[in-house]
Protein backbone atom coordinates (compact mmCIF):
# COMPACT_ATOMS: atom_id res chain seq x y z
CA UNK A 1 0.00 0.00 0.00
CA UNK A 2 3.37 2.61 0.02
CA UNK A 3 2.78 2.52 -3.59
CA UNK A 4 -0.51 4.84 -3.38
CA UNK A 5 1.71 7.46 -1.45
CA UNK A 6 4.25 7.62 -4.32
CA UNK A 7 4.38 10.60 -7.18
CA UNK A 8 3.06 9.55 -10.65
CA UNK A 9 5.53 9.32 -12.96
CA UNK A 10 2.69 8.29 -16.37
CA UNK A 11 -0.47 9.80 -16.04
CA UNK A 12 -2.99 8.06 -18.99
CA UNK A 13 -5.88 10.00 -19.58
CA UNK A 14 -8.87 8.55 -22.31
CA UNK A 15 -6.38 6.99 -24.50
CA UNK A 16 -7.63 6.01 -27.80
CA UNK A 17 -6.55 4.12 -30.75
CA UNK A 18 -8.48 3.63 -34.13
CA UNK A 19 -6.77 1.93 -36.70
CA UNK A 20 -8.23 3.15 -40.50
CA UNK A 21 -10.91 5.16 -38.59
CA UNK A 22 -13.21 1.94 -37.91
CA UNK A 23 -11.10 -0.33 -35.67
CA UNK A 24 -10.76 0.39 -32.24
CA UNK A 25 -7.45 -0.93 -30.65
CA UNK A 26 -7.68 1.16 -27.78
CA UNK A 27 -10.74 2.93 -26.43
CA UNK A 28 -10.64 5.10 -23.81
CA UNK A 29 -7.98 3.97 -21.26
CA UNK A 30 -6.81 6.06 -18.56
CA UNK A 31 -4.41 5.03 -15.80
CA UNK A 32 -1.77 6.43 -13.75
CA UNK A 33 1.51 4.73 -12.99
CA UNK A 34 3.38 5.38 -10.30
CA UNK A 35 7.03 5.87 -9.67
CA UNK A 36 8.52 2.49 -8.30
CA UNK A 37 5.64 0.36 -9.54
CA UNK A 38 5.53 -2.60 -11.47
CA UNK A 39 2.25 -2.93 -13.21
CA UNK A 40 1.37 -6.26 -15.43
CA UNK A 41 -0.82 -5.72 -18.53
CA UNK A 42 -3.06 -8.90 -19.13
CA UNK A 43 -5.60 -9.70 -21.34
CA UNK A 44 -6.69 -11.88 -24.56
CA UNK A 45 -4.79 -11.18 -27.78
CA UNK A 46 -6.66 -8.92 -29.54
CA UNK A 47 -7.28 -6.68 -26.43
CA UNK A 48 -4.97 -4.01 -27.37
CA UNK A 49 -2.38 -4.42 -24.48
CA UNK A 50 0.58 -3.85 -26.94
CA UNK A 51 -1.16 -0.90 -28.65
CA UNK A 52 -1.58 0.29 -25.06
CA UNK A 53 2.25 -0.33 -24.25
CA UNK A 54 3.28 1.40 -27.73
CA UNK A 55 1.24 4.69 -27.31
CA UNK A 56 3.05 5.17 -23.86
CA UNK A 57 6.15 6.29 -25.66
CA UNK A 58 4.07 7.29 -28.91
CA UNK A 59 5.91 4.19 -31.24
CA UNK A 60 1.70 4.19 -32.17
CA UNK A 61 0.59 7.13 -32.10
CA UNK A 62 -2.70 7.37 -29.95
CA UNK A 63 -5.72 9.05 -31.97
CA UNK A 64 -7.16 10.85 -29.05
CA UNK A 65 -6.29 11.13 -25.34
CA UNK A 66 -3.42 12.39 -23.22
CA UNK A 67 -0.22 10.91 -21.94
CA UNK A 68 1.59 13.39 -19.24
CA UNK A 69 4.96 11.97 -18.94
CA UNK A 70 7.40 13.33 -15.71
CA UNK A 71 4.84 15.98 -15.97
CA UNK A 72 5.24 16.70 -20.05
CA UNK A 73 2.35 16.28 -22.22
CA UNK A 74 4.02 13.57 -24.66
CA UNK A 75 0.83 14.35 -27.10
CA UNK A 76 1.78 18.07 -27.34
CA UNK A 77 3.27 18.26 -31.00
CA UNK A 78 6.17 21.00 -29.24
CA UNK A 79 7.57 18.03 -27.06
CA UNK A 80 10.72 16.68 -28.30
CA UNK A 81 9.77 12.73 -28.28
CA UNK A 82 12.86 11.64 -28.78
CA UNK A 83 14.11 13.21 -25.34
CA UNK A 84 11.59 11.32 -23.66
CA UNK A 85 12.61 7.93 -25.44
CA UNK A 86 15.71 8.46 -23.67
CA UNK A 87 14.13 8.10 -20.30
CA UNK A 88 12.01 4.95 -21.61
CA UNK A 89 13.26 2.18 -22.03
CA UNK A 90 12.05 -0.44 -24.07
CA UNK A 91 12.21 -4.70 -24.92
CA UNK A 92 10.17 -5.81 -27.64
CA UNK A 93 8.81 -9.41 -28.09
CA UNK A 94 11.40 -9.94 -31.15
CA UNK A 95 14.27 -8.59 -29.18
CA UNK A 96 15.54 -5.98 -32.03
CA UNK A 97 19.09 -6.58 -31.20
CA UNK A 98 21.40 -4.42 -33.99
CA UNK A 99 22.74 -7.41 -35.91
CA UNK A 100 25.26 -5.46 -37.02
CA UNK A 101 26.94 -4.59 -34.06
CA UNK A 102 28.65 -6.31 -31.10
CA UNK A 103 26.60 -6.37 -27.84
CA UNK A 104 29.17 -3.79 -26.21
CA UNK A 105 28.43 -1.47 -29.08
CA UNK A 106 24.58 -2.21 -29.31
CA UNK A 107 24.80 -1.25 -25.65
CA UNK A 108 26.62 2.22 -25.48
CA UNK A 109 25.41 3.03 -28.64
CA UNK A 110 22.78 5.29 -28.07
CA UNK A 111 24.41 6.61 -24.36
CA UNK A 112 27.71 7.70 -26.33
CA UNK A 113 25.63 9.39 -29.42
CA UNK A 114 22.71 10.04 -27.64
CA UNK A 115 24.10 11.25 -24.09
CA UNK A 116 27.49 12.55 -25.20
CA UNK A 117 28.85 9.68 -22.80
CA UNK A 118 32.54 9.05 -23.15
CA UNK A 119 33.25 5.87 -24.69
CA UNK A 120 35.14 4.82 -21.37
CA UNK A 121 32.46 5.46 -19.16
CA UNK A 122 29.54 3.88 -21.03
CA UNK A 123 31.37 0.70 -21.60
CA UNK A 124 32.39 0.55 -17.58
CA UNK A 125 28.19 0.81 -17.33
CA UNK A 126 27.49 -1.42 -19.78
CA UNK A 127 30.10 -4.02 -18.56
CA UNK A 128 28.79 -3.76 -15.34
CA UNK A 129 25.42 -4.87 -16.60
CA UNK A 130 26.48 -7.59 -18.25
CA UNK A 131 28.04 -9.11 -15.64
CA UNK A 132 24.87 -8.69 -13.18
CA UNK A 133 23.15 -10.62 -15.95
CA UNK A 134 25.77 -12.94 -16.44
CA UNK A 135 26.84 -12.02 -20.01
CA UNK A 136 30.12 -9.79 -19.30
CA UNK A 137 31.94 -12.91 -21.57
CA UNK A 138 29.90 -12.10 -24.83
CA UNK A 139 30.37 -8.73 -25.17
CA UNK A 140 32.39 -8.68 -28.18
CA UNK A 141 29.96 -11.43 -29.67
CA UNK A 142 27.56 -10.26 -32.13
CA UNK A 143 23.89 -10.95 -31.62
CA UNK A 144 23.44 -14.11 -34.62
CA UNK A 145 25.47 -15.69 -31.37
CA UNK A 146 23.49 -15.58 -28.79
CA UNK A 147 20.30 -17.53 -27.72
CA UNK A 148 17.24 -16.09 -27.25
CA UNK A 149 17.07 -15.72 -23.51
CA UNK A 150 20.49 -14.22 -24.21
CA UNK A 151 19.39 -11.58 -26.87
CA UNK A 152 16.59 -10.61 -24.72
CA UNK A 153 18.73 -10.25 -21.56
CA UNK A 154 21.33 -8.11 -23.63
CA UNK A 155 17.67 -6.40 -24.74
CA UNK A 156 17.23 -5.44 -21.27
CA UNK A 157 20.32 -4.39 -20.36
CA UNK A 158 20.80 -2.29 -23.52
CA UNK A 159 17.84 -0.10 -22.44
CA UNK A 160 19.22 0.20 -18.95
CA UNK A 161 22.17 1.84 -20.66
CA UNK A 162 20.10 4.80 -20.61
CA UNK A 163 19.31 4.90 -17.40
CA UNK A 164 15.69 5.16 -17.93
CA UNK A 165 13.19 6.15 -15.29
CA UNK A 166 10.48 3.86 -16.76
CA UNK A 167 10.95 0.21 -18.64
CA UNK A 168 8.45 -0.70 -21.02
CA UNK A 169 8.24 -4.28 -21.62
CA UNK A 170 6.20 -5.78 -24.64
CA UNK A 171 5.50 -9.50 -23.91
CA UNK A 172 9.39 -9.72 -23.48
CA UNK A 173 8.82 -13.53 -23.35
CA UNK A 174 6.64 -15.00 -25.65
CA UNK A 175 8.97 -15.55 -28.49
CA UNK A 176 11.39 -17.85 -26.25
CA UNK A 177 11.48 -21.21 -25.89
CA UNK A 178 9.93 -22.39 -22.74
CA UNK A 179 13.57 -22.90 -20.90
CA UNK A 180 14.98 -19.82 -21.70
CA UNK A 181 11.76 -18.25 -19.83
CA UNK A 182 13.49 -18.15 -16.42
CA UNK A 183 16.34 -16.55 -17.35
CA UNK A 184 14.58 -13.33 -19.08
CA UNK A 185 12.08 -13.28 -15.89
CA UNK A 186 14.65 -13.63 -13.57
CA UNK A 187 16.67 -10.26 -14.64
CA UNK A 188 13.25 -8.69 -14.54
CA UNK A 189 12.13 -9.87 -11.23
CA UNK A 190 15.98 -7.73 -9.85
CA UNK A 191 14.60 -5.06 -11.65
CA UNK A 192 11.71 -4.72 -9.81
CA UNK A 193 13.41 -5.64 -6.79
CA UNK A 194 15.27 -2.56 -6.76
CA UNK A 195 12.08 -0.48 -7.59
CA UNK A 196 12.62 0.21 -11.08
CA UNK A 197 9.42 1.59 -12.30
CA UNK A 198 7.80 -1.16 -14.74
CA UNK A 199 5.07 -1.66 -17.04
CA UNK A 200 5.14 -5.33 -18.34
CA UNK A 201 2.49 -6.57 -21.20
CA UNK A 202 3.00 -10.58 -20.31
CA UNK A 203 1.06 -13.87 -20.83
CA UNK A 204 3.33 -14.81 -17.68
CA UNK A 205 0.31 -15.12 -14.83
CA UNK A 206 2.67 -16.37 -12.68
CA UNK A 207 5.63 -13.75 -13.21
CA UNK A 208 2.81 -11.37 -13.23
CA UNK A 209 0.91 -12.50 -9.61
CA UNK A 210 4.27 -12.80 -7.88
CA UNK A 211 6.07 -9.58 -8.83
CA UNK A 212 3.49 -7.01 -9.72
CA UNK A 213 1.82 -4.35 -7.29
CA UNK A 214 -0.76 -4.10 -9.77
CA UNK A 215 -2.14 -6.18 -12.50
CA UNK A 216 -4.75 -4.31 -15.41
CA UNK A 217 -6.81 -6.69 -17.44
CA UNK A 218 -7.81 -5.58 -20.65
CA UNK A 219 -10.03 -6.42 -23.33
CA UNK A 220 -11.65 -5.02 -26.49
CA UNK A 221 -9.47 -2.00 -26.19
CA UNK A 222 -10.81 -0.83 -22.56
CA UNK A 223 -9.26 -1.75 -18.81
CA UNK A 224 -12.16 -3.96 -17.46
CA UNK A 225 -10.05 -4.59 -14.13
CA UNK A 226 -7.59 -4.04 -12.42
CA UNK A 227 -5.94 -4.46 -8.70
CA UNK A 228 -3.46 -6.01 -6.80
CA UNK A 229 -2.84 -9.32 -7.99
CA UNK A 230 -4.74 -10.89 -5.01
CA UNK A 231 -8.04 -9.02 -6.40
CA UNK A 232 -7.07 -10.04 -10.25
CA UNK A 233 -6.14 -14.01 -9.39
CA UNK A 234 -7.96 -14.59 -6.40
CA UNK A 235 -10.94 -12.92 -6.58
CA UNK A 236 -12.04 -11.57 -10.17
CA UNK A 237 -15.17 -9.70 -10.11
CA UNK A 238 -16.29 -9.23 -13.86
CA UNK A 239 -17.14 -12.28 -15.90
CA UNK A 240 -14.66 -11.39 -18.79
CA UNK A 241 -11.93 -11.75 -16.22
CA UNK A 242 -13.33 -14.84 -15.17
CA UNK A 243 -13.51 -17.08 -18.38
CA UNK A 244 -10.05 -15.48 -19.36
CA UNK A 245 -8.39 -16.39 -16.29
CA UNK A 246 -10.44 -20.15 -16.39
CA UNK A 247 -8.53 -20.44 -19.84
CA UNK A 248 -4.88 -19.58 -19.32
CA UNK A 249 -4.73 -21.22 -15.67
CA UNK B 1 49.30 -12.73 -86.26
CA UNK B 2 52.26 -10.99 -85.03
CA UNK B 3 51.88 -8.73 -88.57
CA UNK B 4 48.76 -8.42 -87.41
CA UNK B 5 49.33 -7.23 -84.01
CA UNK B 6 52.29 -4.61 -85.43
CA UNK B 7 49.70 -3.05 -87.56
CA UNK B 8 46.75 -2.97 -85.03
CA UNK B 9 48.60 -1.61 -82.29
CA UNK B 10 52.09 -0.84 -82.55
CA UNK B 11 52.44 1.11 -85.92
CA UNK B 12 51.71 4.49 -86.15
CA UNK B 13 50.97 4.37 -82.20
CA UNK B 14 47.72 2.91 -82.18
CA UNK B 15 48.09 1.06 -78.85
CA UNK B 16 47.38 4.85 -77.65
CA UNK B 17 43.97 4.69 -78.92
CA UNK B 18 43.18 1.84 -76.70
CA UNK B 19 44.99 3.13 -73.54
CA UNK B 20 43.72 6.70 -74.15
CA UNK B 21 40.05 5.83 -74.54
CA UNK B 22 40.74 3.51 -71.35
CA UNK B 23 41.56 6.54 -69.30
CA UNK B 24 38.09 8.19 -70.63
CA UNK B 25 35.86 5.10 -70.38
CA UNK B 26 37.39 5.46 -66.53
CA UNK B 27 37.16 8.59 -65.91
CA UNK B 28 33.04 8.33 -67.04
CA UNK B 29 32.57 5.78 -65.10
CA UNK B 30 34.42 6.74 -61.99
CA UNK B 31 32.00 10.13 -61.94
CA UNK B 32 29.17 8.52 -63.17
CA UNK B 33 29.41 6.53 -60.63
CA UNK B 34 29.71 9.29 -57.52
CA UNK B 35 26.93 11.09 -59.19
CA UNK B 36 24.41 7.63 -59.01
CA UNK B 37 25.70 6.80 -55.52
CA UNK B 38 24.55 10.34 -54.65
CA UNK B 39 21.37 10.18 -56.54
CA UNK B 40 20.62 7.61 -55.73
CA UNK B 41 21.04 7.33 -51.99
CA UNK B 42 19.15 10.85 -52.02
CA UNK B 43 15.67 9.30 -53.93
CA UNK B 44 15.67 6.40 -51.88
CA UNK B 45 16.10 8.29 -48.43
CA UNK B 46 12.96 10.49 -49.81
CA UNK B 47 10.91 7.12 -51.51
CA UNK B 48 11.61 5.27 -48.14
CA UNK B 49 11.12 8.18 -46.02
CA UNK B 50 8.03 8.62 -47.17
CA UNK B 51 7.10 4.91 -47.45
CA UNK B 52 7.56 4.82 -43.64
CA UNK B 53 6.20 7.98 -41.94
CA UNK B 54 4.16 9.74 -45.30
CA UNK B 55 6.21 12.71 -45.19
CA UNK B 56 7.66 14.55 -47.99
CA UNK B 57 4.75 14.07 -50.64
CA UNK B 58 5.84 16.43 -53.48
CA UNK B 59 9.16 15.06 -53.11
CA UNK B 60 8.19 11.85 -53.22
CA UNK B 61 6.47 12.73 -56.31
CA UNK B 62 9.19 14.44 -58.40
CA UNK B 63 11.39 10.94 -57.62
CA UNK B 64 8.71 9.12 -58.88
CA UNK B 65 8.40 11.09 -62.00
CA UNK B 66 12.39 10.74 -62.46
CA UNK B 67 12.79 6.88 -61.70
CA UNK B 68 9.81 6.75 -64.59
CA UNK B 69 11.55 8.82 -67.12
CA UNK B 70 14.74 7.42 -66.69
CA UNK B 71 13.76 3.67 -66.34
CA UNK B 72 11.27 3.91 -69.50
CA UNK B 73 13.68 5.17 -71.68
CA UNK B 74 17.10 4.03 -72.99
CA UNK B 75 20.12 5.40 -71.94
CA UNK B 76 21.73 6.51 -75.51
CA UNK B 77 18.79 8.48 -76.27
CA UNK B 78 19.35 9.96 -72.53
CA UNK B 79 23.20 10.89 -73.73
CA UNK B 80 21.94 12.18 -76.98
CA UNK B 81 18.93 14.64 -75.62
CA UNK B 82 21.71 15.99 -72.77
CA UNK B 83 24.21 16.41 -75.41
CA UNK B 84 22.24 17.46 -78.30
CA UNK B 85 19.52 19.28 -76.44
CA UNK B 86 19.65 20.22 -72.97
CA UNK B 87 23.30 21.63 -73.77
CA UNK B 88 22.93 22.24 -77.38
CA UNK B 89 24.02 25.77 -77.09
CA UNK B 90 26.25 25.56 -74.35
CA UNK B 91 29.90 25.04 -75.27
CA UNK B 92 30.79 22.36 -72.70
CA UNK B 93 33.20 19.61 -72.08
CA UNK B 94 31.90 16.20 -73.75
CA UNK B 95 33.15 14.23 -71.16
CA UNK B 96 31.05 16.58 -68.43
CA UNK B 97 27.59 15.29 -70.45
CA UNK B 98 28.55 11.66 -70.35
CA UNK B 99 29.43 11.97 -66.47
CA UNK B 100 26.09 13.52 -66.32
CA UNK B 101 23.94 11.43 -68.31
CA UNK B 102 25.33 8.49 -66.94
CA UNK B 103 25.23 9.41 -63.34
CA UNK B 104 21.47 10.70 -63.61
CA UNK B 105 20.59 7.17 -65.49
CA UNK B 106 22.42 5.25 -63.01
CA UNK B 107 20.90 7.08 -59.81
CA UNK B 108 17.46 6.02 -60.85
CA UNK B 109 18.73 2.44 -60.35
CA UNK B 110 20.47 2.88 -57.12
CA UNK B 111 17.66 4.96 -55.73
CA UNK B 112 15.52 1.33 -56.29
CA UNK B 113 18.59 -0.98 -55.08
CA UNK B 114 18.87 1.45 -51.69
CA UNK B 115 15.38 1.53 -51.80
CA UNK B 116 14.53 -1.76 -51.31
CA UNK B 117 17.76 -2.26 -48.86
CA UNK B 118 15.91 -0.08 -46.33
CA UNK B 119 12.67 -1.96 -46.90
CA UNK B 120 14.09 -4.82 -46.19
CA UNK B 121 15.30 -4.19 -42.87
CA UNK B 122 12.56 -5.05 -39.98
CA UNK B 123 10.96 -2.75 -38.61
CA UNK B 124 11.33 -3.88 -35.39
CA UNK B 125 15.06 -2.20 -35.94
CA UNK B 126 13.64 1.14 -36.77
CA UNK B 127 11.53 0.87 -33.47
CA UNK B 128 14.27 -0.61 -31.44
CA UNK B 129 16.42 2.67 -32.71
CA UNK B 130 13.59 5.21 -32.14
CA UNK B 131 12.82 3.73 -28.50
CA UNK B 132 16.23 4.58 -27.42
CA UNK B 133 15.73 8.02 -28.38
CA UNK B 134 17.17 8.28 -32.05
CA UNK B 135 15.44 10.98 -34.08
CA UNK B 136 14.33 9.64 -37.58
CA UNK B 137 17.76 10.68 -39.54
CA UNK B 138 19.83 9.44 -36.56
CA UNK B 139 18.24 5.54 -36.88
CA UNK B 140 18.48 5.70 -40.39
CA UNK B 141 22.67 6.71 -40.16
CA UNK B 142 23.43 3.91 -37.19
CA UNK B 143 20.80 1.46 -37.90
CA UNK B 144 18.62 1.35 -41.15
CA UNK B 145 21.75 2.71 -43.64
CA UNK B 146 24.59 0.00 -42.47
CA UNK B 147 22.20 -2.93 -42.45
CA UNK B 148 20.29 -2.00 -45.87
CA UNK B 149 23.83 -1.30 -47.79
CA UNK B 150 25.08 -4.75 -46.59
CA UNK B 151 22.44 -6.54 -47.86
CA UNK B 152 22.21 -4.99 -51.48
CA UNK B 153 25.67 -4.57 -52.23
CA UNK B 154 25.68 -7.73 -54.91
CA UNK B 155 22.96 -5.60 -56.79
CA UNK B 156 24.86 -2.35 -56.19
CA UNK B 157 28.03 -3.82 -57.73
CA UNK B 158 25.83 -5.00 -60.16
CA UNK B 159 24.91 -2.23 -61.12
CA UNK B 160 28.16 -0.43 -61.62
CA UNK B 161 29.24 -3.26 -63.78
CA UNK B 162 26.59 -1.69 -65.53
CA UNK B 163 27.21 1.29 -65.95
CA UNK B 164 30.97 0.67 -66.83
CA UNK B 165 30.28 -1.19 -69.16
CA UNK B 166 26.81 1.42 -71.03
CA UNK B 167 29.47 3.96 -71.16
CA UNK B 168 30.31 2.38 -74.53
CA UNK B 169 28.02 3.95 -76.50
CA UNK B 170 29.97 7.32 -75.77
CA UNK B 171 30.84 7.26 -79.15
CA UNK B 172 27.27 8.73 -80.06
CA UNK B 173 28.29 12.17 -78.93
CA UNK B 174 31.74 11.93 -80.23
CA UNK B 175 33.63 10.61 -76.77
CA UNK B 176 36.95 8.63 -77.38
CA UNK B 177 36.08 6.13 -75.58
CA UNK B 178 37.65 2.57 -75.14
CA UNK B 179 35.20 1.05 -77.37
CA UNK B 180 35.53 4.46 -79.67
CA UNK B 181 39.09 3.77 -80.03
CA UNK B 182 39.17 0.11 -80.53
CA UNK B 183 36.66 1.26 -83.79
CA UNK B 184 39.18 3.94 -85.08
CA UNK B 185 41.55 1.27 -84.96
CA UNK B 186 39.18 -0.97 -86.99
CA UNK B 187 38.45 1.78 -89.54
CA UNK B 188 42.10 2.84 -90.33
CA UNK B 189 43.61 -0.96 -90.74
CA UNK B 190 40.00 -2.47 -91.85
CA UNK B 191 40.81 -5.13 -89.35
CA UNK B 192 37.83 -6.20 -86.99
CA UNK B 193 39.15 -8.99 -85.12
CA UNK B 194 42.33 -7.61 -83.17
CA UNK B 195 41.29 -4.33 -82.36
CA UNK B 196 37.61 -5.47 -81.26
CA UNK B 197 38.75 -8.16 -78.70
CA UNK B 198 41.14 -6.71 -77.69
CA UNK B 199 38.57 -3.86 -75.78
CA UNK B 200 36.21 -6.81 -75.04
CA UNK B 201 39.11 -8.15 -73.45
CA UNK B 202 39.98 -4.96 -71.65
CA UNK B 203 35.80 -4.45 -70.08
CA UNK B 204 35.98 -8.01 -68.99
CA UNK B 205 39.52 -7.96 -67.15
CA UNK B 206 38.21 -4.44 -65.42
CA UNK B 207 34.72 -6.40 -64.59
CA UNK B 208 36.71 -9.48 -63.32
CA UNK B 209 38.67 -7.00 -61.22
CA UNK B 210 35.44 -4.99 -59.60
CA UNK B 211 33.86 -8.43 -59.04
CA UNK B 212 37.02 -9.65 -57.19
CA UNK B 213 37.08 -6.06 -55.20
CA UNK B 214 33.21 -6.70 -53.96
CA UNK B 215 33.71 -10.31 -52.78
CA UNK B 216 36.47 -9.33 -50.67
CA UNK B 217 34.58 -6.26 -49.30
CA UNK B 218 31.86 -8.72 -48.75
CA UNK B 219 33.24 -11.45 -46.96
CA UNK B 220 34.94 -8.90 -44.60
CA UNK B 221 31.60 -7.31 -44.00
CA UNK B 222 30.32 -10.93 -43.49
CA UNK B 223 33.17 -11.67 -40.97
CA UNK B 224 32.30 -8.68 -38.72
CA UNK B 225 29.30 -10.15 -38.05
CA UNK B 226 30.46 -13.05 -36.43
Amino acid sequence: MSVEKKETLIQVQNLTKTFGGSVHALNGVSTDIKKGEVVCVIGPSGSGKSTFLRCLNRLEDPTDGRIIFAGEDLMDPKTDIDMHRQKMGMVFQHFNLFPHMSILKNMTIAPMKLQKRGKDEAEGQAMKLLERVGLADRANAYPSQLSGGQKQRIAIVRALCMNPEVMLFDEPTSALDPEMVGEVLNVMRDLAKEHMTMVVVTHEMGFAREVSDRVIFMAEGKIVEEGTPEEIFTAPKTERLQSFLSKVL
Amino acid sequence: MSRQLYLNFIKDNRWKYIVNGLGTTLQITFFAVILGIALGFLIAVIRSTYDKTGKGKILNFLAKVYLTVIRGTPVLVQLLIIYFVVFASVDINKIIVAVMAFGINSGAYVAEIIRSGIMSIDDGQFEAGRSLGFNYTQTMIYIILPQALKNVLPALANEFIVLLKETSVSGYIAIQDLTKGGDIIRSQTYNALFPLLMVAAIYLIMVLFFEKLVSILERRLRNSER
